[in-house]
């Protein structure tokens, strides 16, 4: 018999960061080996409850825990918001694919990300600075509703702002009296000349009309859709390429993405939906 | 392939009975439906002309099962070897496009598996073609030359029948005393019989002719108002993706059971009005037009793409247990005319 694919291994919740009013990290520890690649993304089961997917927002190299951060939108997430240190999960995975890291060596990597979209870019951000050397730079441009909404903020506001070799701008919709930086949405500070064209990939990853409309300003900026790399965000709920609930086109989403470039989806219909 | 003869069904049907468990097809009001064999009643089964209305993928994939049980480990419980006799050619391309999905790539379904392991296939042809039968439009054809373990041909006095794995010509060797040889002159009229159905299916079907390969029909027409248009008498009864033979959708749920907690594994369909909505609410096909078009496309050109086959074989079942009155060659017809139209218009310009 094969290794029945439905069955989630144990783990457990050891502590609970709150991010956000509604965004909480939580930091999970698997009863099993676990690994993944940054991008992959885990089903995350609350025992009778229900089963949601996440991408870790942890780096890969911490193999013994893993950051999940998770915004409260629905049913599970809304229950796992209640949850409290000690609670027993399930998990399933590691699914997809995951960011490409090795094809963005030598390269710019211009990252576009909003809201609980940090997830997974926090990931990938911390494995490209474990060797930043390799890249020719990493530019972050991320935004929140407002300054309360970012998620992360120690290491956003502080830490990750003064590595060499990131350049990192933030923006939010909605100002208050301490916000210093921009204000408008994520696409008013992309700049094409923060873009060195012949030699980047763009990484995106936040709620769906921000995806969009990013997408189509790094179109403007000269970005080949090969080279803009799209975190989807469908209902996927096998995990394994067969229960059909996230597909677009030929493609599963759990099992050939989450990552995909524009150019795999872009002739399908409603991916922005 | 070997062939051999019998006069009457029940002593081959008693004598696989005797070995597993038995479904053969019933004909309740107007269509056929799988139950359980009985030998001990004469007249246990009738030979079905045409394919039953419902689909072969419930014994390979149930409505609902159990497919894990946490925190306690679970294996696919002791599946019992099951036959089943009146597949037809169209039954048996549906399983090919299951195995697909659940047998290929890095991940297997272990309780499909199971079952697909375990399962005797006793195909037979078709006659008289349904009014909704258009598998002959799809590759399809009023018998099968592969994919069964046996394979019935009724003709004058008895039937022919055909071997078509180890595991069919073990079953003829083991009961070689049921069956004799085959005369030349039957093997011809089932022959015969074949090429006659397989007419009368290419002329029932005569006006489902396409412009180009459907993939294509599908791909170049992706934009069209077609779906919308038919859609507005569809009352979302799922009935479709129910008996559809490849439909495999499913949605894994989980319960509270008073001893363990579990995954369960139920049909889903595409149809459903939030079966691709996200937490946040998101939802790319919140138009029933959309679902519909999806569920063609998956079919005719998503699945080709990935798999290099149709994942629609041409039973028809759909257009029977439609409730409101759409009909797959009807779209189809309507698409092709779309993109000879659009053919047209580019010629023109």
């Amino acid at each position: 018999m094969n290794q029945n694919p439905y069955k989630p291994i144990n783990g457990e919740i050891t502590n609970i960061i709150d991010e956000s009013p509604t965004i909480k990290t939580f930091v999970v520890v698997p009863e099993e080996k676990f690994k993944f690649k940054t991008g992959q993304f885990v089903e995350l089961t609350l025992p009778g409850e229900g089963e949601a997917p996440f991408t870790p927002s942890s780096s890969p190299a911490e193999t013994k825990k893993m950051d999940i951060t998770i915004m409260k939108a629905g049913c599970v997430t809304t229950l796992l918001h209640q949850c409290k240190k000690g609670q027993k999960v399930g998990i399933r995975g590691p699914y997809g694919n995951g960011y490409p890291v090795e094809d963005f060596v030598g390269k710019q990597v211009y990252i576009v990300g909003g809201g609980v979209g940090l997830a997974p870019i926090r990931s990938l951000f911390l494995t490209l600075v474990d060797r930043i050397k390799d890249f020719k730079s990493v530019v972050c441009r991320f935004g929140a509703k407002r300054p309360d909404d970012f998620i992360y903020k120690n290491t956003l506001f502080g830490s990750w702002q003064k590595i060499d070799g990131v350049d990192m701008k933030l923006t939010v919709d909605e100002a208050n009296g301490k916000w210093k930086s921009n204000v408008g949405v994520v696409t008013t500070i992309l700049s094409a000349n923060d873009v060195n064209i012949k030699s980047a990939v763009a990484v995106v990853c936040g709620p769906p009309i921000m995806m969009k409309f990013s997408t189509l300003k790094l179109l403007e900026f000269g970005f080949k859709p090969k080279d803009i790399y799209l975190s989807m965000e469908k209902n996927m709920s096998c995990g394994i390429g067969k229960c059909g609930h996230c597909m677009i086109g030929k493609y599963y989403v759990c099992k050939d993405g989450p990552v995909f470039t524009y150019e795999q989806i872009k002739s399908y219909p409603n991916i922005w939906d | 392939m070997e062939t051999v003869f019998i006069s009457k069904l029940k002593p081959f049907l008693d004598a696989v009975a005797e070995q597993v468990e038995l479904y053969v097809p019933k004909k309740v009001g107007d269509y056929y439906v799988f139950q359980r064999y009985d030998s001990s009643v004469e007249a246990a089964v009738e030979f079905n002309n045409i394919r039953t209305c419902t689909p072969v993928k419930e014994f390979l994939f149930p409505l609902r099962e159990l497919a894990a049980v946490f925190p306690e480990s679970f294996e696919p419980e002791d599946i019992k070897p099951f036959a089943i006799f009146g597949l037809k050619d169209c039954d048996l391309r549906s399983i090919e496009i299951l195995d697909k999905v659940f047998l290929e790539e890095e991940f297997e379904d272990p309780f499909y598996v199971a079952r697909r392991e375990k399962m005797f296939v006793i195909s037979s042809d078709c006659f008289d073609p349904g009014e909704s039968c258009f598998c002959n439009v799809l590759d399809g054809k009023s018998y099968a030359d592969s994919g069964f373990d046996l394979n019935v041909a009724p003709v004058k006095d008895g039937f022919v029948i055909e071997v078509g794995s180890d595991k069919g010509k073990e079953f003829i060797e083991e009961h070689s005393q049921l069956f004799t040889e085959v005369p030349e002159a039957l093997l011809n009229e089932r022959d015969e019989n074949r090429t006659q159905t397989q007419k009368q299916l290419e002329q029932n079907n005569a006006s489902l002719k396409f412009e180009a390969p459907i993939r294509d029909v599908m791909t170049d027409t992706q934009d069209s108002d077609v779906y919308d248009q038919e859609a507005t008498t569809c009352v979302e009864c799922q009935a479709c993706t129910r008996v559809c033979p490849t439909c495999h959708c499913f949605y894994l749920y989980d319960t509270k059971q008073k001893d363990y907690f579990g995954k369960m594994k139920m049909w889903d369909s595409c149809m459903r009005l939030t079966y691709a909505q996200v937490a946040g609410g998101a939802n790319p096909r919140k138009v029933l037009g959309d679902r519909l078009k999806h569920r063609l496309m998956h079919k005719l050109a998503y699945f080709f793409d990935r798999y290099g086959i149709n994942m629609c074989v041409g039973c028809g079942r759909c257009v029977d247990a439609e409730t409101g009155d759409i009909d797959i060659r009807t779209v189809l017809r309507k698409l092709n005319e779309e993109l000879m139209n659009k053919k047209e218009a580019k010629a023109a310009k």
